[in-house]
């Protein structure tokens, strides 16, 4: 049984340093590489009324853990400029939203729309699923192999991900492991 | 004997030297790093004055003793009024795992009134050892994960 949480709720987490308990910022968005299947870092608000974008951003190498109420770091020099930050995360290159695109198994069936990643809480940003819109107009969740075909608008899924879409995301948690075991992963 | 930030609330302050009452206990600020108590704020609002734990010398179950008054100054930087306004107050805390999950609020803390050091951190209907504490401030406590 994995713990998981979409993108959208770790949108708005505050971050927070574990050796001053002090909250330095809050999520903006997730820079996600989907050919990795991982989180390359986060951007980030700045906390309070005036909260507005902060220049700074956290790469994923800096992230203590993704948590269900806020994202841990050691301390605020985590933070950096995009500038001081591995490529992926300073200057992610663009058209790499994955939201929308359709996922087709190996085999040519669609199972819907990409809305949403899927994180392994207490990871550091570790893409487990992706939350789609079905064919039908419902919410699923698949698992995802640990890399896969991917273009611009289209991601190529093996056939078994049709028998492990779920409804929710503790169904998820409870077979991403075993799909990846029937993949031969890890 | 352990005592309790809890209990410890509003107890008298008095000097040793003159005997004087200087104020009530209104809030302890640990050092999360030593887990021990690091200062005492005595008064509350504008009033609050703090004293260092090394110049308790007597942490009773009826009152604090401190050396004598001059020991109790005016906060001098941001963190000192910090704590003199009560925001980096243990109890009432938000306490968050070092993986980032939520663990209820800071109900109390035990601590060794001899030597200051923190004994349990008590979160509400279950406890962690102080030696879990990885930080504190206006925030968030944080404690090491426990177990699931």
């Amino acid at each position: 049984m994995r713990p998981l949480v979409t993108g959208s709720a770790i949108r708005g987490l505050p971050v927070v340093t574990i050796g001053g308990g002090e909250d330095v910022a809050e999520v903006r968005d997730l820079i996600y590489t989907p050919e990795a299947g991982r989180v390359a870092g986060l951007t980030l608000n700045k906390r309070g009324f005036l909260a507005g974008r902060q220049r700074e951003v956290l790469p994923a190498e800096a992230i203590h853990a993704i948590g269900r109420d806020a994202v841990m770091i050691d301390d605020e020099r985590s933070l950096v400029l995009p500038d001081d930050a591995p490529p992926d995360v300073g200057a992610p290159p663009s058209g790499r939203d994955v939201t929308g695109d359709e996922v087709l198994t190996e085999g040519g069936t669609s199972l819907g729309r990409v809305r949403d990643v899927v994180v392994l809480v207490g990871s550091r940003g570790d893409v487990v699923g992706y939350e789609i819109e079905t064919a039908a107009g419902g919410t699923g969740y698949i698992p995802l192999p640990a890399q896969l075909a991917i273009s611009g608008a289209t991601l190529v899924v093996p056939d078994a991900t049709k028998e492990f879409v779920e409804d929710d995301l503790v169904g998820l948690g409870g077979t991403v492991d075993e799909f990846r075991s029937r993949l031969g992963m890890r | 004997m352990s005592d309790r930030f809890t209990a410890a609330s509003g107890r008298s302050v008095v000097s040793r030297t003159s005997a004087e009452q200087l104020g009530e206990l209104a809030h302890v600020v640990v050092d999360a790093n030593l887990r021990r108590v690091a200062l005492l704020v005595v008064g509350k609002r504008r009033k609050a004055l703090l004293v260092a734990w090394d110049q308790v010398s007597g942490f009773g179950p009826d009152a604090i003793m401190i050396t004598d008054e001059n020991a109790l100054y005016a906060p001098r930087d941001e963190r000192e009024r910090d704590a003199a306004e009560g925001n980096l107050e243990l109890v009432g805390r938000r306490a968050l795992s070092d993986m980032g999950n939520d663990l209820g609020n800071v109900t109390d803390v035990v601590f060794d009134p001899a030597s200051g050091l923190l004994e349990t951190i008590v979160l509400g209907d279950h406890e962690e050892p102080a030696a879990s504490l990885l930080g504190a401030g206006s925030f968030a406590a944080i404690i090491r994960a426990p177990a699931e």
